[in-house]
């Protein structure tokens, strides 16, 4: 297997960190190989997990934190983002797009995360919280498609 | 993120440019379309050209806005979303909501 470049992050549960974890799964996307439109897909869709896991894990909570690991292997990135919360049911969640819900003004971040990702996956675990794990992939060729260099 | 606000006839042209995203983004946009309601200015039209991207709490605030000026009897437009700014209006499907323009030429006349 190859190696992988690990980060890991622990933020309180504050707004203005998601940033932070935005910025380094960006750059972590870059080491993976991914283009900047594609590093900024995966960025998008982690900084949907870390906004879910403070305002609805931790319910802004700052004494509580969000741990996030960030792997990069060569041509793929995997993002595990953990809170604190109680958990909450994904099957019960509605399509944001539907016709009853599309004038709502929130519900729209797990639509985000899995149009910019490969995978998406949820886990709770009493007294763990919710951990989500966000899986990117770079498509064979892309690079080339692009006109890019890569053999 | 900033804001600029540009009067062309009745129609208030909100320039915005940076990223409309939780904590920051959103509370400027959801600031500076409140203020313009309040001042009757009720025909805004917010010109994302030089917006990069949005997160879910952006496009929740771009959602607000439209339902805060149609309950005050106004309207809301968006003009020259492209990039990743188009691509999570589609995916979100409210780009079947705004009307969208891609000229201001065309945008202001619609009011």
């Amino acid at each position: 297997m190859a190696s992988a470049t690990t980060v890991k992050l622990v933020i309180s549960s504050e707004v203005r960190l998601v940033d932070v974890v935005h910025s380094a799964s960006e750059t972590m996307a870059g080491i993976a190989g991914f283009d900047e439109d594609q590093s900024l897909n995966v960025g998008l869709a982690v900084r949907e997990a870390v906004i879910n896991a403070i305002v609805h894990g931790n319910k802004r909570d700052p004494s509580r934190r969000v741990d996030v690991v960030l792997k990069a292997r060569p041509r793929s990135i995997t993002a595990q983002v953990r809170d604190q919360g109680s958990g909450f049911d994904i099957d019960a969640m509605q399509d944001p797009t539907s016709e009853a819900n599309i004038l709502n003004t929130s519900g729209r971040g797990i639509l985000m995360m899995r149009a910019f990702v490969d995978d998406v996956g949820f886990k709770y675990r009493e007294g763990r919280g919710t951990e989500v794990t966000l899986k990117a992939r770079l498509k064979r060729g892309r690079r080339d498609d692009n006109g890019g260099s890569e053999r | 993120m900033k804001t600029t606000v540009r009067t062309v006839g009745e129609v208030s042209v909100v320039d915005l440019s940076g990223k409309i995203t939780i904590g920051e983004g959103d509370i400027i946009l959801r600031d500076k379309v409140h203020e313009l309601l309040e001042g009757g200015h009720k025909k805004i039209l917010l010109n994302l050209e030089k917006v990069s991207y949005m997160d879910s709490a952006g496009i929740g605030e771009l959602v607000a806005c439209f339902k805060r000026a149609r309950e005050k009897g106004g309207t809301v437009k968006l003009l020259k979303p492209s990039g990743k700014v188009e691509d999570l209006l589609q995916l979100t499907k409210l780009w079947e909501v705004f009307e969208i323009f891609g000229e201001e030429q065309q945008a202001i006349p619609s009011f």
